[in-house]
């Protein structure tokens, strides 16, 4: 992919992402961990390269995507309910009823833990509340494939474990195939079945890291694990040589 | 009702007072018909037949809502096409430039000739004279939308119509209301202009009728009620703000 300079926007990636799986996609600043996830999302029409899903050209399908970017992408207008509600409306036009819908709405703000900020809006939440909106509605919309885009990378240590937690507690309930776009290491070795590792220089290929046996931990046991240090190490190692 | 709200509504009755109270002094020291006492005007406006405080009311409300809707609804389009087309800005963008400082009070004579002195030429000089604001307003309270805030809609396939419905109306409705607050100004002086010829009802008509029959009393009557019908409308909008821009407080 390239900037319409005709510098590489993201360099060589070409990867398999199974139904119901989750890759998590690390890489430093520049090195297109964002512009992939535009190129999927049809935020970025004009790229060289192929996307398939299903087998077939992802330009040429209408595939429900559910998007957590960085700054949450909320609406300031609509309150949390609001944000939510547009959401599905968008995604799931004729398919529910209007009380169904609100139902699930509030299902979802309680698995979050954020029912009683149902009313307020996003200028009145705190970043981490804010996130767990943006997570509510893209899991809320039931979407083909969920991309997140460094969605805790502007929140504090502890409120970025516990959303870490949650995320994967509710991924593991509706097992979206996901891409999950990071730049802290221990975060993509915690949530990916397998790290594709975006090397700086756009000329080389990317790295594919196997984590299964990490992934299939419990999250409270992932951390002390001796596999989780494996990877730290394997990770830092592909990063000293491509980054 | 909140003690911040009761503060300011006290605040504007003692700024009402004070203003009475300077009238009355400047009364005093002028000792003039040509300046009523503030009683005085009160009294002409406590005559005033009903049916005709309320048709003349209702025909300077009916102009300038009539003038403002249509300015708000070309405004709204044009600012749009501007504001989400880097092509159609490019076009109308030198259009709006040259357009914009061209006096628009000074077309009222043009505009007579092509629509007749009837309600048609009222509505259009208001029109004219807010048109430009909107556009303006529209189009960059558009472009400062950030472009990001449509990725999340656009990922789940909303269409052009589902955007701009969620995301460009909202964003840019505080701007278009701040123009709307400032333009309404403007749209009642062009009121009076537009009410003194070709109309028997209005009050640009109702205060100049007073004036050439040396009523004084009643001239300032007109006065006073037509700017209550200017802080009716600033009201109007205070609503609007309220309702609408809640997630700004």
């Amino acid at each position: 992919m390239e900037y319409r300079s005709g510098e590489l926007a993201l360099g060589k990636v070409s990867f398999t992402l199974p139904e119901h799986g989750i890759y998590t996609i690390l890489g430093p600043s520049g090195s297109g961990k964002s512009t992939l996830l535009r190129a999927i999302t049809g935020l970025m029409p004009e790229y060289r390269g192929e996307l398939l899903f299903n087998g077939s050209s992802l330009r040429e399908q209408k595939v429900l995507m559910g998007l957590v970017p960085q700054n949450y992408g909320l609406l300031p207008w609509k309150t949390v309910k609001g944000n939510i509600r547009v959401a599905m409306s968008i995604a799931h036009p004729r398919e529910q009823s209007k009380q169904a819908r609100e139902a699930q709405i509030d299902q979802w703000l309680t698995a979050m833990g954020i029912a009683e900020l149902a009313e307020r809006y996003p200028l009145s939440l705190s970043g981490g509340q804010q996130q767990r909106v943006a997570i509510a509605r893209a899991f809320a919309i039931a979407p083909s494939l969920l991309l997140l885009d460094e969605p805790f990378s502007a929140l504090d240590a502890i409120t970025r474990e516990t959303l870490q937690q949650l995320f994967l507690e509710h991924w593991q309930a509706n097992p979206a195939t996901a891409l999950f776009v990071t730049h802290d290491v221990d975060e993509a070795i915690l949530l990916g079945q397998k790290m594709i590792v975006l090397p700086s220089s756009k000329n080389d290929p990317a790295e594919i890291i196997d984590n299964e046996e990490v992934f299939a931990l419990k999250l409270e046991e992932k951390r002390a694990s001796d596999a989780f240090f494996a990877q730290i190490k394997k990770v830092r190692k592909v990063m000293q040589e491509k980054w | 009702m909140n003690s911040r709200r009761l503060n300011y509504i006290l605040r504007l009755l003692l700024v009402f007072l004070g203003m009475n109270l300077i009238w009355y002094a400047a009364y005093v020291l002028v000792n003039h018909p040509m300046l009523p006492s503030p009683l005085g005007v009160y009294l002409a406006m406590g005559q005033l037949g009903g049916r005709e405080l309320v048709l003349n009311v209702g025909y300077s409300l009916m102009r300038v809502f009539a003038g403002v809707l249509l300015a708000l609804i070309l405004g709204l389009l044009v600012g749009l096409l501007m504001g989400r087309s880097p092509l159609w800005n490019k076009l109308l963008d030198p259009v709006v430039y040259l357009t914009y400082p061209v006096p628009k009070i000074a077309l009222l004579p043009v505009v007579m000739l092509f629509f007749g002195l009837g309600e048609t030429s009222k509505i259009l000089m208001i029109m004219l004279i807010l048109l430009f604001q909107i556009i303006i307003s529209v189009r960059d309270g558009i472009k400062a939308i950030p472009a990001n805030t449509y990725d999340v809609l656009t990922s789940i396939g909303a269409g052009k119509g589902e955007k701009f419905w969620h995301v460009t109306l909202p964003g840019a409705l505080s701007v278009i209301l701040s123009t709307i607050r400032i333009s309404l100004g403007t749209a009642i002086s062009v009121l009076f202009f537009t009410e003194i010829y070709g109309t028997e009802h209005g009050m640009g008509f109702f205060i100049m009728d007073a004036w050439l029959r040396l009523d004084y009393p009643q001239m300032y009557a007109g006065i006073l009620l037509f700017s209550l019908v200017g802080f009716l409308l600033f009201l109007l909008v205070d609503l609007l703000d309220y309702r609408f821009m809640k997630w700004r407080r």
